[in-house]
């Protein structure tokens, strides 16, 4: 009913996709803004924001199993790279040195790289489903370290440490989205892609999380023996937490170094595993705006943190000056995320409810 | 034969430096109920300042005035970074105290400059032959450094008052509150000693070796060892990483006996045993199970 | 819903009309191709010229200045590079202009991703770039340079950079220093098998490859055992070598684990032979607890003379530096490398072609360059091609607590016999 946006009629609209005339609003602008933007920004920030859709699809992944389930899950890195490798091999160029099919049709390698980190992520779960807690998050890690080992000595498959190898290069029937041609550059390309990529597996987050499924979650995450009690089959849903989680994983990670094109086994460390988890932590568990959000501000801010130096006059600008701009681009990272994870909990997305509440109830918000 | 009776003592020196890590993050954990990974920027930053002592202080007396003064840092970093945390869920709080991690390492970083440093220690790679066998003399020293440590602590938490606090507030803090145990002291004294165990660790480490950037990387074994040993128990820790340290150095001297492997597998290892004896006990060797109540 | 779906159709399509001329007029991405403005080039002075009468021109560098495992060379190169180009504008900068190296200096830590990100971030306000160092960060953006004509100097001496235009190498590569290294070990120990102890990657596996090659030349029994970064991962390369006793292992890692690989196996008892590729020593080893394992057993192999040596070049190298307190071979090596770029840069202002496509045909067409004695006369033959063009000769070293980076000559620039018969088809490190 117009006027009256929280009085549902019926069961279907209550658990609608877009069930208020506000969500449906921001939707719509948000798609109007996201298309109109390759026109309007130079490459280098298109190539920016292309990244940074990419890794929210991740995002979105690791907190359907973090944020949702309640699982904590430090092995993201690993399950990046099986579909990082998956694509890269099926589209790689079967005359290099590295293992390629040279089937480069995104409708193939995307999915595939999807599937089989899926699939790595079925395998992982029976010994996930039984650990809980922070022996979870540390055989997580501990996977991530086995998978960096693999990766390294593999050098048939991945070229070996300090070499690296072609990324998947995404073409559609033999139109070449990473190429520049007549209409747009490569990266007005790669950017629609990500974007319309990131809408799609945004809106499946969504409706994974409204679902069944996603209730069933919500109830692992908050109590899980209660859960079990009720009804809900533990192992079961656990494993559907990790599959799903790590099909998103393999898609962004197909999606992520199509960007730069190269890339290198020791990229997916401890460190990719810890930037995910802060993404999610910084944007908001438990909700795939959030995600998008933290995905957004992490990477996007090296790019900022990169400018503000210029701007502390007192701060050396060579190497040898202690201290100097690198060191505080690097210290300003951690800074940041420290102060965000102390004063918003409920990180970027929880800035927004305030904004939100704030004006919900202007001109009596007090 | 003795080849792998020699890399057993190898292992046993290694694991030892391991089990000191170890019982820094379990320390932590049964106080606070957190895994600091804040330990590798303390190990680091405890063989810098080694390095920078050696020289005026001489490395027997450098050693315990490092600890202490990494123990000071730890201090700091606890009541600057995680005490406004507490009540939050542990998970953030690790969080934080990897980005704390990130910016302590930065700033020891600074220190170690470009050269490479030494701890300045007496034993070198210098061995001695025992019953026929090989055995570097700064394994047997990190093995009774470890056994001296070890035994202190056990009797700082058996018979001082301190330890009794630390040991009440780890089974209950609410009702060790009611007894008047200081909660606060005992979280700061907890995360000092564990920047001095990681203090002196990492010297050990850089023992025979040198002091650079990614020393730090060691204290991340330390992870599977926590997990193996059991996350809130002190011997499961020691026990662990000496289990860690013998698998990795026996892993090494035979692993050319399989090439599928790999050529580097005995660094994988601690993660491999820590898998297979989680399949069996899912709370590590010596953890409490922990009881779920609805 | 339909309603809302035809609102957002029309507004984006308006609106992508309405601002497709925007992006077009806002950036020009085509790179350099309009007449007016050459990237990197102005006709206002440098921010700290000697000279306010000179035009600029600007030069990027892309290097692990904070946290990355080669910081501790990186640093001295940059410095050193600073110092050159500071000599340069000194004497007269570079016709109608002055060089500076101080405003475009990025950090990659070491990834191939931040690398490329700050690339882009400076491609368009520079003409060249004075230093990328590391390869798989260079891989990342070596398409982006060729097509973009953008001359780059590496930080490596890896044998792949023979076959781009676009890179100016400096001094043999690790392939060919191993097989001189080789030629030198066979004629002074006559060892009778040989172990490459190496990163993976074309650092070090291209120095293995050029072990290999010439282990087939000379009779030698050769295996190759790759390792890792970190002193204490090197357990498994310490009991390849105590188990398989070759009489010479050919180093090609960083300074700590050499000191570990070495220092280990000595402690246990080997007596055979180490020789390290340039990055393996650092003046700090010599006070190492490996030090006598060091002295007694390890040798140095350097594609040119170090700090202390008498030349012109190194003169004035050593007095535009004279304010660093501990001298490395990183200081060396920045300096070293700058000169091709330098003659390139002379050679493109003098037929007044000073674009992007000017300085790629200038570089390409130098058959040789003058670095002021640090190399001899035939270096920087870029003209000659991948094979023709390479330069084969190597200098030996040892450690010696005297003099200021702590090694003192055993060899001077030689090329073995190996080396002057290889024929480089294709980067060795893919025929290991």
């Amino acid at each position: 009913m117009r006027g009256r946006p929280l009085l549902y009629t019926s069961y279907a609209s209550d658990m609608g996709l877009f069930n208020t005339g506000a969500k449906k609003a921001a939707f719509a602008v948000l798609m109007a803004l996201g298309l109109t933007t390759p026109f309007l920004l130079a490459d280098v920030e298109l190539q920016l924001l292309a990244l940074a859709c990419a890794t929210a699809i991740g995002a979105i992944g690791l907190n359907l199993v973090t944020g949702y389930a309640g699982q904590v899950s430090l092995g993201h890195a690993f399950f990046i790279a099986v579909g990082a490798y998956t694509a890269a091999a099926i589209s790689g160029d079967p005359e290099s040195r590295t293992l390629g099919f040279g089937i480069d049709n995104m409708l193939i390698w995307l999915p595939a790289a999807g599937i089989a980190a899926g699939l790595a992520g079925v395998i992982v779960a029976p010994l996930a489903t039984r650990l809980r807690g922070l022996y979870l998050a540390i055989v997580t890690l501990g996977l991530v370290f086995v998978g960096e080992y693999i990766l390294t000595e593999w050098d048939a498959l991945t070229g070996g440490p300090g070499i690296g190898r072609q990324a998947a290069s995404p073409a559609l029937f033999g139109y070449h989205l990473d190429e520049t041609d007549v209409f747009m550059t490569r990266d007005q390309k790669l950017y629609l892609l990500m974007f319309t990529l990131l809408v799609v597996f945004g809106l499946a987050g969504r409706n994974l999380a409204r679902s069944r499924v996603g209730r069933a979650f919500s109830a692992i995450r908050d109590r899980d023996i209660a859960a079990g009690v009720i009804g809900v089959n533990l192992p079961r849903y656990k494993t559907i937490a990790f599959a799903v989680s790590s099909f998103f994983a393999g898609i962004a990670g197909a999606l992520i170094y199509t960007i730069s094109g190269r890339f290198d086994p020791g990229q997916f460390g401890l460190l990719l595993s810890v930037q995910f988890i802060a993404m999610i932590l910084i944007g908001g568990a438990g909700t795939i705006t959030g995600a998008v959000l933290g995905a957004f501000f992490l990477t996007l801010l090296p790019r900022f943190t990169r400018e503000l130096p210029g701007l502390v006059p007192f701060i050396g600008g060579q190497a040898t000056d202690t201290p100097n701009v690198f060191q505080l681009e690097t210290v300003l990272y951690g800074v940041l995320i420290i102060i965000f994870l102390i004063f918003e909990p409920r990180g970027l997305f929880g800035i927004w409810v305030r904004i939100r509440n704030y004006w919900k109830a202007w001109p009596f918000s007090y | 034969m003795r080849q792998a009776a020699e890399a057993v003592i190898r292992g046993l020196g290694l694991g030892s430096i391991y089990a000191l890590l170890a019982l820094g993050f379990v320390i932590i954990y049964k106080a606070t109920r957190v895994i600091s990974f804040a330990q590798p920027a303390f190990m680091l930053a405890g063989a810098v300042l080694v390095t920078y002592l050696v020289g005026p202080l001489g490395f027997y007396l450098a050693v315990p005035v490092a600890a202490a003064a990494t123990a000071a840092l730890a201090l700091g970093v606890e009541r600057a970074a995680v005490r406004p945390m507490v009540g939050r869920p542990a998970f953030v709080v690790a969080i934080i105290t990897l980005g704390v991690d990130v910016a302590v390492r930065v700033v020891v970083n600074a220190f170690i400059g470009l050269d490479v440093r030494h701890v300045g220690d007496p034993w070198g790679l210098s061995t001695v032959t025992i019953g026929g066998l090989l055995v570097e003399q700064r394994h047997l020293a990190m093995m009774v450094v470890t056994a001296v440590l070890v035994a202190a602590l056990f009797a700082f938490f058996r018979y001082t008052r301190m330890g009794l606090a630390m040991r009440a507030a780890s089974y209950d803090q609410e009702a060790a509150l009611a007894q008047g145990v200081s909660v606060g002291a005992v979280f700061a004294m907890s995360w000092g000693i564990a920047g001095a165990l990681a203090g002196i660790a990492g010297t050990f480490a850089a023992v025979g070796a040198s002091v650079h950037q990614l020393l730090w990387i060691i204290a991340l074994t330390a992870l599977p060892v926590i997990i193996l040993g059991g996350l809130d128990s002190l011997p499961g820790a020691v026990v662990g990483g000496l289990i860690v340290g013998i698998v990795q150095e026996v892993t090494a001297v035979y692993q050319s006996n399989w090439p599928w492997l790999g050529q580097n597998f005995s660094i994988v290892t601690p993660y491999v045993v820590m898998m297979i004896i989680l399949l069996v006990r899912p709370y590590g060797l010596f953890g409490t199970r922990e009881v779920e109540r609805v | 819903m339909k309603r809302l779906g035809t609102i957002t159709t029309v507004t984006v399509l308006v609106l992508s009309g309405a601002l497709a001329g925007c992006r077009g007029a806002d950036n020009n991405t085509g790179g350099g191709g309009s007449a007016a403005a050459v990237p990197g080039v102005t006709s206002e002075p440098c921010p700290q010229a000697v000279d306010k009468t000179k035009g600029c021109i600007y030069l990027g560098t892309i290097s692990d200045l904070t946290e990355g495992p080669f910081k501790a060379l990186a640093v001295p190169i940059t410095e050193s590079q600073k110092a050159f180009w500071a000599r340069v504008n000194k004497n007269g900068g570079i016709g109608k202009y002055e060089v500076d190296v101080t405003t475009y200096v990025k950090d990659n830590k070491y990834k191939a991703d931040v690398h490329n990100q700050v690339y882009q971030e400076i491609k368009g306000k520079v003409l060249a770039l004075a230093q990328t160092l590391g390869s798989p960060t260079t891989a990342a953006i070596i398409d982006d340079l060729r097509k973009e004509k953008i001359v780059a100097v590496p930080a490596s001496w890896t044998s792949a950079w023979a076959f781009q235009d676009v890179i100016l190498e400096s001094g043999a590569n690790y392939c060919v220093e191993s097989m001189n290294a080789m030629d030198y070990a066979k004629e002074k120990y006559s060892p009778t098998s040989v172990m490459a102890v190496h990163y993976p990657g074309d650092y070090g596996a291209d120095a293995a490859a050029g072990v290999k090659y010439a282990a087939e030349k000379l009779g030698m029994k050769f295996t190759a055992v790759q390792t890792g970064t970190g002193a204490e991962t090197q357990a498994a390369a310490i009991q390849a070598i105590l188990t398989q006793k070759p009489s010479l292992v050919i180093v090609t890692t960083g300074p700590a684990e050499t000191a570990a690989i070495v220092g280990g196996t000595a402690a246990r008892g080997f007596t055979g032979r180490f020789i390290g590729t340039s990055p393996t020593w650092n003046p700090g080893l010599i006070t190492s607890p490996a030090k006598d394992a060091l002295i007694g057993l390890y040798e140095q192999s350097a594609p040119w003379n170090s700090w202390a040596t008498d030349s012109p070049g190194h003169k004035a190298m050593r007095e535009a530096l004279s304010s660093i307190d501990v001298p490395n071979d990183g200081y060396t090596a920045g300096w070293v490398w700058s000169y091709p770029l330098k003659a390139a840069l002379q050679k493109a202002v003098e037929a007044n072609q000073l674009t992007r496509d000017g300085l790629l045909n200038a570089a390409k067409s130098l058959t040789t360059v003058d670095y002021e004695g640090m190399l001899p006369s035939g270096a920087g033959n870029y003209a000659g091609g991948a094979d023709g063009g390479q330069f084969r000769m190597t200098a030996i070293y040892k450690p010696d607590a005297a003099g200021p980076t702590k090694v003192s000559q055993v060899k001077d620039l030689f090329v073995g016999p190996t080396a002057k018969d290889f024929k480089l088809t294709q980067p060795c490190f893919q025929s290991l």
